[in-house]
């Protein structure tokens, strides 16, 4: 699909993006308890994912079939091998002496 | 057009002629780009796991310089920024713009690329190989040569794909589709480097 997004737009992300990101180094050298600075840092990334694949890619401009098949086809696939890789690192941890 | 005798798929067919309504140039980069986030997503499971498994894990900032990466990471967000004006040059027909933009984001990319050279010589320097590495368990040093060696091949296919496409757009003879697509494959790359830099680097 054909959308021209205004330059002003790209440029405002940009901030934004820069911004997401101090918040994680920032976050990481604060001495936050382990869980906190997790769901910082994490959040972000997860955020900044959002935004360049939403506006930068257009996605959020594109069909909803597209968008299933390519986020969730993307997330479905990499779940399923998180879960074979999960299986076979639980067994070996439990092997180690 | 269907072949006499054979059975007309089309007259079976009721779904539309353009599921996704993009063209199909787009469809396939957007495709390859699944695969490809595919094999990231095993390589940094498989980090994930060692890491786990491991009884102890170096700390990051005693490893890396943070303040270069925290750079390399503002760096390649600025090269999203100016693809993605490059990109609304070419729909709009500002072919002057686009190349402008094209060329600076394949400047930015090459500096991303040059910085990443000076880290991986820095830490080769201090003993850092893919079987072992000064800081503790080997694959600490195998797991970062290869995650980062493979997502910088990606950059600097990416660099040589917009200096490509830089040329072509000077002489009016890239589309405005072949610079989307080509968009899409750069703001992936810092896609990825949004997965590496938070999951490797800082936590």
């Amino acid at each position: 699909m054909e959308r021209v997004t205004p330059y002003r737009t790209y440029w405002i992300l940009w901030v934004i993006l820069l911004a997401l990101t101090t918040i994680m180094i920032v976050t990481e050298g604060a001495g936050l308890p382990r869980a906190a600075t997790m769901a910082v840092v994490l959040g972000a990334m997860v955020t900044k994912v959002t935004l360049i694949g939403g506006w930068y890619m257009h996605l959020k401009f594109e069909r909803a079939a597209l968008i299933a098949a390519v986020v969730g086809g993307t997330f479905a696939t990499a779940a399923l091998l998180f879960f074979l890789i999960a299986v076979d690192a639980v067994a070996m941890l439990r092997m180690a002496p | 057009m269907t072949t006499p005798g054979a059975p007309a798929l089309e007259v079976h067919w009721q779904g539309g002629v353009s599921p996704f309504g993009v063209p199909w140039q787009k469809l396939m980069m957007w495709f390859f780009l699944v695969t490809d986030a595919l094999l990231f997503a095993g390589f940094l499971g498989g980090y994930g796991f060692v890491r786990l498994a491991s009884p102890s894990w170096p700390e990051q900032s005693d490893v890396f310089p943070m303040l270069k990466i925290a750079a390399m990471t503002f760096i390649l967000i600025t090269s999203s920024a100016t693809m993605a004006t490059a990109v609304g040059a070419a729909h709009r027909r500002d072919l002057q713009r686009a190349m402008t933009f094209v060329l600076l984001t394949a400047l930015v990319g090459a500096t991303f690329l040059a910085m990443q050279a000076i880290e991986w010589t820095t830490l080769i320097q201090e003993g850092a190989r893919l079987t072992s590495n000064p800081w503790g368990p080997p694959p600490f040093s195998a797991f970062f040569f290869m995650i980062t060696g493979f997502h910088g091949s990606h950059v600097l296919l990416g660099v040589i794909l917009l200096s490509v496409t830089a040329a072509r757009l000077r002489k009016g003879r890239a589309s405005g589709l072949g610079v989307e697509v080509l968009g899409l494959y750069w703001h992936f790359v810092d896609v990825v480097w949004c997965f590496i830099f938070p999951l490797f680097y800082l936590l």
